[in-house]
């Protein structure tokens, strides 16, 4: 491989150097680094010569990587990538395109557009740093990865930079640069590439024109067995779809596509929280209940954005199932006042008050279009009076039919006969033990028999051994093992070792055989 | 192309002559003249394309549609009610921003929404609700729909079978009498478990059948397990107080086997 530079062996982004001229000395490299770092104890250079000097790094690194076919070094060039995501700015971005691509090919030119002209006057330290880079030699040929990169790079620069339009016209060019390849050193840059084609998109609100788009990169990254692609492209098209309330078309996507082993643990939490979202919908409650806490339990700590969201859908989810949530689910960290209405909506359904649930629903009710969870409010009215039968159920022996319908508030116009109905589905349904006298028109609640003599218990219990040896499987399969590489090389040392000490072994009993003799 | 048009509008001039006669037999044949001329036009769903006179053409194959929907509920046919139904959602949903909205549409929704509560679809019914803009619920129509299902879930029936005489739109009779029916055997299992008796005369109201001939041949028929003594319904009581003695032996060996295997597992 000849390369002029010397990309940092340390290996640490976060170290400050003075000037990119100083990593085409081989030798010195190490030696200056400590220098500079004694030197210049507080940094006198801008944040941008470092920032351009990792963005070079990260240029090697993906080299390498391409060249050897690894994708290991381009998934941390990516990680890289993001934890420089705030230090970019026009001027160290138009740098970087000037060093990897060759000025004034139709590549640089076309990507160049899209950044804004540099006026900042702070960054005229970067001017006299360009010169110095110019200097130094470009390759010949670009291999894509680095296009498909540099791409990428200016896409999350322009969304930062909130220029969505901008922002939908680089993706939309660099989607149809895309299809031309087919490597797998470039799938991965390619599945984060679609999740900013679509997120610009979406942005500007254009979402419907790319659906076409996705389903045809999906049917591709299927044909190439491109599992991380597919993963992202479904979510994608799952998004697009949810996103417009089209959920009998997004189930059947879901349902039809191929499935695998999940690769990214946040693409498996999508998958998850859209999952549960169609399940709500389509009435499926215990699925749906289980795929959204499973969401909320498997994100990332940060994410608290998208926890938030599954939680409000799990509260949902368990109100209409007939189960109260506790109330630390409310009370976790950050999530207090994002919760808030849901909260209030919960203690209404517990109580069992129809009028104050509905003075909840419309208190709150920006809130609840804004969630897109107003359908599902409204159907929780019906568990709001199963809840308040219940109670009265409890407590009652034999109340008339008048008075449950005074304390249920039902606001119509014939309540008795209302309650009578309501009452005889609920028992029906198995809510509420106990009969009807219709002659004089109260119910009786049914005397509650020892449950431990039944085989309830057993059952409880089951369901409850059964869950956690489901969770002890689940962590079992989800352990990760070293690679197996570090194996092998260990085993040709730990050989030798033995062989060593065996032979050392059979001396010792040789000589020992000797001494006998 | 404008000569096609006149053509298909004159036909369907003489289909709504038809209609408002009742004369379906004529209705359905001139309609499937009509759905085949359709055809021929591009610039309908699914091609779509730009045609000077496409804003016309969509209206019209639109209209012809809303006609054959409430034709397929004037002729008690449900399935060709579907098949319309799905041909003219492109029309409210795709091109609703070329062509003026439709005075029919919300009747139309209104009845797809009761069309699949009757056929106790309420999951379609509730993904149908999601794709309906949050305006359209202060339709009457379509608010008349949603409260139903609301009743229809809690048990209100009595709430149900009075709607019945606020149709919004009197096509709404049709589904409303299927409901009726669906109702009253809903009522009637409740009231099997709710009830230990009940006079004759309160049954027969609560069922709403307008004689006791009607009550006892509807006994006969659905409900062979009641029985009528001296004036009173006696439902019969399920044994389900059965102290139950013996011990689900092969659902307890079930379990314990794989709690084994699963202890087995762990290393």
């Amino acid at each position: 491989m000849e390369k002029v530079r010397h990309f940092s062996v340390l290996g640490d982004p976060c170290q400050n150097l003075q000037s990119p001229n100083q990593i085409l000395t081989k030798m010195t490299q190490d030696i200056e680094m400590k220098e500079q770092l004694v030197a210049h104890s507080d940094s006198i250079s801008s944040v941008s010569p470092s920032t351009l000097q990792h963005l070079m790094d990260i240029y090697g690194l993906i080299e390498i990587g391409a060249y050897a076919r690894e994708v290991r070094r381009i998934v941390r060039a990516i990680r890289w990538t993001i934890q420089l995501r705030k230090k970019l700015s026009a001027t160290v971005i138009s740098s970087f395109l000037d060093f990897a691509l060759v000025p004034g090919s139709e590549i640089h030119s076309r990507l160049s557009s899209y950044l804004p002209k540099a006026t900042n006057p702070g960054d005229k330290h970067d001017m006299e740093v360009d010169t110095a880079t110019s200097a130094i030699q470009t390759p010949a040929k670009i291999s894509p990865e680095i296009e498909i990169y540099c791409y990428l790079l200016v896409l999350i620069f322009l969304i930062d930079e909130k220029k969505y339009n901008e922002a939908k016209a680089c993706s939309t060019a660099s989607i149809a640069r895309m299809k031309s390849f087919n490597r797998r050193t470039v799938d991965i840059l390619a599945s984060r590439l679609y999740f900013y084609y679509s997120l610009s998109y979406e942005l500007t609100g254009h979402l419907a024109e790319i659906r076409g788009n996705l389903l045809m990169l999906h049917r591709t990254a299927t044909l190439r067995h491109d599992e991380l692609g597919q993963e992202t492209l479904l979510n994608l098209l799952l998004r697009n779809y949810l996103h417009y309330n089209l959920y009998d078309q997004a189930e059947k996507l879901r349902s039809r596509a191929p499935r695998f082993e999940a690769h990214s643990n946040q693409q498996f939490c999508r998958y998850l929280f859209y999952l549960g979202k169609i399940r709500t919908i389509q009435l499926e409650y215990t699925d749906a209940k289980e795929s959204l806490l499973q969401a909320a339990r498997k994100a990332p700590m940060s994410a608290l954005g998208f926890r938030v969201q599954c939680t409000k859908w799990a509260v949902i989810v368990r109100l209409l199932l007939g189960e109260i949530p506790e109330r630390t689910v409310f009370m976790q960290k950050g999530m207090e006042k994002t919760l808030h209405p849901y909260f209030e909506l919960t203690n209404a359904v517990r109580i069992g008050d129809l009028e104050l649930f509905k003075a909840v629903a419309d208190k709150f009710s920006d809130t609840f279009s804004a969630d897109r969870t107003n359908n599902l409010i409204i159907r929780l009215r019906h568990n709001v009076i199963r809840t308040g039968l219940r109670n009265i159920s409890i407590s009652y022996s034999r109340i008339s039919l008048a008075d449950i319908a005074r304390k249920l508030r039902l606001d119509s116009s014939n309540p008795v006969a209302d309650a009578e109905s309501i009452v005889a589905k609920a028992i029906r349904d198995g809510a509420v033990d106990a009969t009807l006298d219709h002659a004089n028109g109260w119910m009786v609640s049914k005397e509650t028999g020892d449950i431990y003599s039944t085989t309830e218990p057993q059952i409880a219990f089951n369901s409850r051994i059964a869950f956690c040896l489901n969770m002890h499987n689940e962590a079992v399969r989800a352990l990760r093992f070293p690679p197996n590489s570090h194996k092998e090389k260990e085993s040709a040392e730990k050989r030798r070792e033995r062989q060593q000490q065996e032979q050392e072994l059979a001396k010792h009993i040789a000589e020992e055989d000797e001494d006998d003799f | 192309m404008d000569l096609k048009f006149m053509e298909v509008s004159q036909a369907f001039d003489r289909f709504k002559v038809a209609f408002s006669r009742k004369d379906f037999d004529t209705c359905r044949n001139l309609l499937s003249q009509l759905k085949v001329s359709l055809t021929t036009f591009t610039s309908l769903p699914p091609l779509l394309e730009e045609t000077p006179n496409a804003i016309r053409e969509l209206t019209l194959a639109r209209d012809i549609y809303e006609h054959a929907v409430f034709l397929s509920v004037k002729t008690e046919d449900q399935e060709s009610f579907e098949r319309d139904f799905s041909q003219l959602k492109p029309y409210y949903t795709d091109v609703s921003n070329r062509i003026p909205p439709s005075s029919q549409m919300n009747p139309i929704l209104g009845l797809n929404l009761l069309r699949l509560l009757v056929q106790n679809r309420i999951a379609e019914f509730h993904t149908e609700l999601e794709l309906l803009p949050s305006d359209a619920f202060k339709n009457l129509c379509i608010k008349h729909a949603v409260e139903l299902e609301q009743s229809f879930m809690e048990g209100a029936y009595n709430r149900v079978l009075n709607a019945r005489q606020t149709v919004p739109h009197e096509t709404y009779s049709y589904f409303m009498d299927l409901l009726a029916k669906t109702v009253r055997d809903e009522i009637a299992g409740c009231s099997e478990k709710a009830y230990e008796s009940l006079s004759v005369k309160d049954t027969r109201q609560m069922l709403m059948f307008s004689s006791d001939k009607e009550l006892e041949e509807y006994i006969r028929e659905e409900r062979p397990e009641w029985e009528i003594k001296g004036g009173v319904v006696f439902f019969l009581r399920t044994k389900e107080s059965i102290p139950c003695k013996e011990i689900p032996s092969l659902q307890l060996i079930n379990q314990t086997l794989s709690y084994a295997r699963e202890l087995e597992r762990i290393v």
